[in-house]
């Protein structure tokens, strides 16, 4: 008797439950490192793509900006222009045929960490113009660098800003990860393709996948919402009762 | 010896010149009081002498040495020289007591304890030491200037700035920043004020400078200055105030 929908299901989950296990396990390690790897470099340079220089700064440091600035720009531009399968594909094969022994593992990671860098670079810069001038003169006022003022003023507040957008960026590379089954990385998809095709169940396959997709996106967003409200601090304050003058 | 001292000081903004050949200078104690009409270079000439711009040519003396240099020897050169400023500029990520906290520990290097016990003091002296939990966004306009005035104080600064310190506050707030502010003037603390506060400038500042279309028009104690100009433009904006 043939099977229904209900049974091919529970038949996938039961023949492959380990396999959707372990690609639901590479699927989210590769994004959670590739997406902190990422947004580490993307604040690096989105910090220093808002360091302003001025005419009278020493010559190195005029040229250390100006070419830092120049080589931010052409990997933004590279890894925002093409696909994430493409720039997968380019690294991983570019670096086996040149004699580099990557895994697709770490291949993995890489091409995530520098996908999220480059978009979040724009957002860090984003983020830090969106402070008002007044926070960095406030700093400049109390004789602060511009280090100090970044780091203990500006940075902070930015990061309250582009927390949302953060979170997109994670929820996104979650999903995108998807694509790196074309290195080979046994992933959620990876391995959702091999057990669809030995019983040539696609649908009930991909609708496992869905629903798993589904729950690590809703899971990320639940985190994401206790991290902004933690971000957001008390609404409210207590009066210091030993300062209060009768 | 001058606290500050100006000479020729110039600035353009493109082809505007905002300040024309500027020249003053304020001793140890003395409180002077800036006034004009918006546009005549008053905020300008306060941000020019904290280096938030960049004169175009003169120059500045601070306790008889030039500033400038670099950033570190400029860095040092703005913790001695308070400045307070019309939106407060208070840091938005930090309560009250870590906003007077911050430039004793992260530019003048004291101890947490030394910081502390500091900005307790001035906050006392300005009274908000009860709202060292609050973030500013909890707090008034004229609580904000308060607590940036108590914040600037922890610099214990040799000059203290104030770019129209009342300007963005509802008028009823603005009796309490003015009265911290004379409290100060009272204490010989040395000060430079940009204000529209008339009243204020006739009776706290010992000298009150007026200013119009980027000169100073008139340089004089204030007994002189509001009763009896010398210049008429000082005579026309007065009684312009006035009426308004």
């Amino acid at each position: 008797m043939e099977k229904n929908l209900f049974e091919w299901i529970s038949f996938l989950l039961q023949e492959y439950g380990q396999y959707f296990w372990q690609g639901t396990i590479v699927t989210v390690v590769i994004s959670v490192l590739g997406t902190f790897l990422g947004f580490a470099g993307g604040f690096l340079i989105g910090i220093v793509q808002s360091t302003p220089v001025h005419d009278d700064d020493s010559s190195m440091k005029k040229i250390f900006y100006g070419f830092a600035k120049k080589l931010a720009s052409v990997y933004i531009h590279i890894f925002r222009g093409t696909p994430m399968m493409v720039q997968a594909m380019t690294i991983y094969y570019g670096l086996r045929q040149n004699g580099v022994n990557i895994t697709p593992f770490m291949a993995a990671i890489a091409v995530i960490m520098l996908n999220t860098g480059a978009y979040m670079a724009e957002t860090v810069r984003g983020g830090i113009m969106s402070i008002e001038k007044g926070q960095f003169e406030g700093g400049m006022a109390l004789g602060m660098s511009h280090f100090t003022i970044m780091f203990s003023v500006v940075l902070p507040q930015a990061l309250k800003n582009i927390t949302p957008e953060m979170g997109n960026l994670f929820i996104t590379n979650l999903k995108m990860t998807s694509v790196l089954n074309v290195i080979g990385i046994a992933e959620l998809y990876f391995v959702t393709k091999t057990a669809a095709n030995t019983y040539y169940r696609y649908f009930e396959s991909f609708l496992i996948t869905g629903v798993i997709y589904f729950i690590l996106c809703a899971i990320a967003s639940w985190v994401l919402n206790i991290v902004e409200k933690k971000l957001e601090g008390d609404k409210d304050y207590e009066l210091a009762a030993e300062y209060i003058s009768e | 010896m001058a606290v500050i001292k100006v000479e020729h000081l110039s600035k353009k903004f493109g082809n505007h010149e905002v300040l024309k050949d500027i020249d003053f200078k304020i001793d140890q104690g003395e409180v002077v009081c800036v006034i004009g009409s918006s546009g005549s270079g008053k905020s300008t000439l306060l941000r020019c002498i904290n280096l938030l711009e960049k004169k175009t040519s003169g120059n500045i003396f601070f306790l008889d040495e030039e500033i400038g240099g670099n950033q570190k020897q400029i860095n040092q050169y703005r913790s001695k020289v308070g400045m307070v400023f019309q939106s407060f500029n208070l840091f938005n990520n930090m309560t009250v007591l870590e906003n007077c906290m911050s430039g004793s520990i992260k530019v003048l290097k004291r101890s947490e304890e030394d910081a502390h016990n500091l900005a307790i003091k001035f906050l006392k002296k300005v009274g908000m030491a009860p709202y060292i939990h609050a973030k500013p966004s909890q707090l008034s306009g004229g609580q904000k200037q308060r607590v940036a005035i108590a914040r600037a104080l922890t610099m214990e600064p040799e000059v203290l700035l104030f770019d129209e310190p009342t300007s963005a506050l509802d008028p009823e707030m603005v009796g309490d920043v003015l009265n911290v502010m004379k409290g100060l003037a009272d204490e010989g603390l040395t000060m430079i004020i940009v204000t529209h506060e008339m009243a204020f400038a006739r009776d706290v500042s010992t000298r009150t400078i007026f200013m119009d279309q980027g000169v100073i028009a008139e340089n004089d104690v204030p007994s002189k200055l509001f009763s009896n100009p010398d210049n008429s433009r000082t005579k026309e904006f007065l009684t312009r105030f006035m009426l308004g």
